[in-house]
């Protein structure tokens, strides 16, 4: 504690110097939070994901199975509950205003627990066969509210009568799901299905799947898709755990974003190191003084550390907190129902973040600070 | 005044080497910023390429109204058959139209790296080929006509597991062998499986097809003839767009996004390393303060001084640029990814770079500019004094 004015007389030797440091040091680190953040946002959806769960899909081209086929799912061994959703893809007034509205058969809600939908929403759902509960980040889209109604052209999902478009009632708002990043639309199976020409009825995209044993479910995807591999509809299926991976789009982004921390922290530490060994150079003389006073190599070699590791830290909690500001304003620049991710300031990215900026610190004051340590005192006294 | 610039500068640069290593920071600095800029924009280019060079801008496509793209698309066979009658495409020696209905399915495959995708299969009519002067086969031989085998793209074999010639492809009605590899001069198409459309159709129980390619008639107009012609025809609901401008608008969202990222990644990272240059500079100015100085006693005038920094920092700038270039090109140019269905490499163009140069020179003149202010206001008998 009592070494803090010395500490800081050095850091303030050349202000300009210090605050330029600190002001680099912070950018990088606001990059390194976004980054980080957007990694920890990445790994919270995986980590949200239930692992007794799995997803059933036609594995040739989409144009779904029959329902019947959830029956069958579910009298397979290891199976609790099956439930299944159709979709209508579309457009409201525009074919760029592209929207999905998913219809859900009623089972979806106990198989989806962890969906933000709220009992009440669900029987409204339920209740109201043209009805949608949609999230906010839709209804900001949108510009809807309870109560509005919202037609969609959907020119692949003709109606028995060639009708093409369909209006939904909104039935509430209810809060978005992470993974769903551009929002979502939920309505109600049998809307979609009665409506349809006889020949498309009674047709599911997606099976959701609950396995009574969760350290079984790829199994238990095998299973399903072997059981169906020779019939009239084949399927594939994938864990949610899998199907959660950000690495699926088959680009890695969170390996990109790791990459470019790394490159900012290697920009800092060239920047601080420099500084430091700078700082030290010209006060060698005084850090000689120091040692003839009776300070011990430790105790100077603490100080160059510790007059690397201020700026580093401040420069890193001001940068990290800039990146959680940055994260907070970011869903109110872009136009809502973008889809991109935004990044989360977990504990964790402020722990990886005082990690860096200690190792940064460090790595900087290491050389000057040994240099301190060998140096012949008389000879750095008399400034030779 | 210019050979005072030329002198304080030429005068400058001998002395850097004893600034050797604070100097470095304005390299190094501009060196990761640069290499994360580039690399960063060359998904983007790599992207854009593959999707324009499969965009011939002599042909034409019709999707149906309504949906993004050829794959969520959906046309009959009445559909299709009206739109090849339509005018403006071109007409073989025989009289029949260099048009074809293709048809896309979805198959599950395995990344190399072991993630489970879909790979898009498309099928080819009789003239998907002449439809397409790129196609090559490299290795093998093409599909025959009616027998259930496919042919794989080159990029596609690159990325995704069990693709060699004799790997099978299993489909709802059995085993199809890998017959062939085909290269479309590096375009999105190098990344699929083709099959003969027909045969395709027929195991995956699909009526529909997806689109209709169809070869645009010789002579300015033939696009808009077409285009009328199937805007007017009320049993169509169709869109019927230039290849070159489908894949524009195909590839613009994932390219806005992907180039976004880079230039707000790329941004944060040159305020970084501007607060560096200025650092630097303050400092260099400082350490050759009585240089500056005497300089100025025995008569050199103010501006050259400032030069003589600005110009400092600008060598330093764009050598960063160049190391940071040459990282870029080295770790990315030419290396395969994928992004969902599509297979590309990415691409470190001469424009890229140049941006990269563009970006250093602004950070360099901006991170000189204060310093050499201060140089140029250098109190000269102050300075003359200091030790």
């Amino acid at each position: 504690m009592k070494y803090i004015p010395l500490i800081m007389a050095g850091i303030w030797r050349k202000p300009a110097r210090a605050i330029l440091t600190m002001l680099s040091v912070m950018i990088a680190f606001t990059l390194f939070g976004l980054t980080i953040g957007m990694n920890a946002t990445f790994d919270k959806v995986e980590q949200n994901a239930h692992n007794d769960r799995l997803y059933t899909n036609p594995r040739f081209s989409n144009n779904g199975m029959p329902v019947a086929i959830a029956g069958q799912i579910e009298k397979l061994p290891g199976v609790t509950r099956v439930a299944y959703e159709s979709f209508i893809a579309g457009y409201h007034q525009d074919p760029k205003n592209r929207v999905f509205v998913a219809l859900l058969n009623p089972d979806v809600r106990k198989l989806m627990p962890d969906w933000p939908l709220t009992p009440a929403q669900w029987d409204k759902i339920a209740q109201n066969r043209d009805g949608v509960v949609i999230s906010k980040i839709q209804a900001l889209q949108w510009k809807l509210k309870p109560g509005d109604t919202f037609t969609i052209v959907a020119p692949l999902f003709a109606k028995a009568d060639g009708s093409t478009s369909w209006t939904f009632q909104v039935l509430d708002v209810a809060d978005d799901i992470a993974y769903m990043s551009a929002g979502y639309m939920m309505g109600n199976f049998d809307y979609l299905d009665k409506a349809r020409p006889a020949a498309s009825q009674g047709r599911a995209n997606q099976f959701f799947v609950q396995a009574s044993d969760p350290t079984r479910t790829a199994d238990i995807a095998q299973l399903i898709d072997t059981n169906f591999a020779n019939s009239a509809n084949p399927t594939q299926s994938i864990t949610e755990k899998a199907a959660f991976d950000v690495s699926n789009s088959g680009l890695d982004i969170a390996a990109v974003d790791r990459d470019i921390a790394l490159a900012g922290m290697f920009m800092v530490l060239f920047l601080t190191a420099n500084g430091i060994a700078r700082s030290v150079r010209e006060r060698f003389a005084e850090f000689a003084m120091l040692k003839t006073l009776g300070y011990s190599d430790m105790t100077v070699m603490a100080l160059v550390f510790w007059e690397a590791a201020l700026p580093c830290v401040t420069g890193a909690i001001l940068g990290v907190g800039l990146a959680s500001g940055i994260s907070a304003i970011l869903p109110h620049l872009f136009p809502p129902g973008g889809g991109v991710p935004l990044p989360t300031m977990t504990g964790i990215v402020f722990v990886w973040a005082g990690l860096s900026a200690a190792l940064v610190a460090l790595a900087s004051s290491a050389l000057p600070a040994l240099r301190l340590r060998q140096m012949d005192i008389a000879t750095a006294l008399s400034g030779r | 005044m210019l050979r005072q610039i030329a002198a304080v500068t030429l005068l400058n640069f001998k002395s850097l080497p004893n600034r050797l290593w604070p100097s470095l920071v304005i390299v190094v600095g501009m060196a990761c910023v640069i290499a994360v800029l580039i690399s960063m924009l060359s998904l983007t280019t790599g992207y854009v390429e593959s999707e324009m060079k499969a965009g011939d801008p002599g042909r034409a496509i019709v999707i149906a109204d309504g949906v993004e793209n050829e794959n969520a698309s959906s046309l009959t066979r009445d559909q299709a058959n009206m739109i090849m009658d339509a005018p403006g495409i071109k007409k073989d020696a025989d009289g029949s139209v260099v048009a074809e209905s293709e048809v896309m399915v979805g198959a599950p495959v395995t990344r190399k790296t072991g993630i489970r995708t879909y790979l898009l299969i498309r099928g080819f009519g009789s003239k998907g080929v002449e439809l397409r002067p790129e196609f090559k086969i490299i290795a093998g031989r093409m599909f025959h006509p009616g027998a259930q085998e496919m042919i794989i793209g080159k990029a596609g074999q690159d990325q995704f597991a069990g693709m060699a010639i004799g790997d099978k492809i299993i489909l709802p009605n059995g085993q199809w062998p890998i017959v062939g590899v085909f290269s479309t001069n590096g375009d999105i198409l190098e990344g699929e499986l083709l099959a003969d459309r027909d045969t395709l159709m027929a195991a995956v129980k699909r009526t529909a097809f997806n689109s209709v390619l169809a070869r645009l008639a010789p002579g300015p107009g033939a696009m808009e003839l077409l285009k009328n012609a199937l805007t007017g025809n009320p049993a169509l609901s169709v869109i019927a767009e230039r290849h070159s401008t489908y894949y524009e608008h195909f590839s613009a969202p994932n390219a806005i996004l992907f180039s976004a990222v880079a230039y707000v990644v790329g941004g944060i990272m040159a305020l970084g390393a501007l607060f560096g240059a200025l650092n630097t500079m303050y400092a260099a100015v400082s350490a050759r303060s009585r240089e500056i100085a005497t300089l100025r006693a025995i008569g050199f005038g103010a501006l050259p001084v400032a030069v003589s920094v600005v110009t400092e920092s600008l060598l330093l700038a764009l050598s960063g640029a160049l190391i940071g270039s040459a990282i870029a090109w080295l770790l990315f140019n030419g290396s395969q990814k994928a992004y969902f269905n599509n297979v590309f490499d990415l691409k470190v163009t001469p424009g890229l770079i140049g941006l990269g140069f563009a970006w250093a020179l602004a950070v360099a003149l901006l991170g000189g500019l204060l310093p050499s202010i201060r140089a140029a206001r250098l109190p000269i008998v102050d300075a003359l004094r200091a030790t």
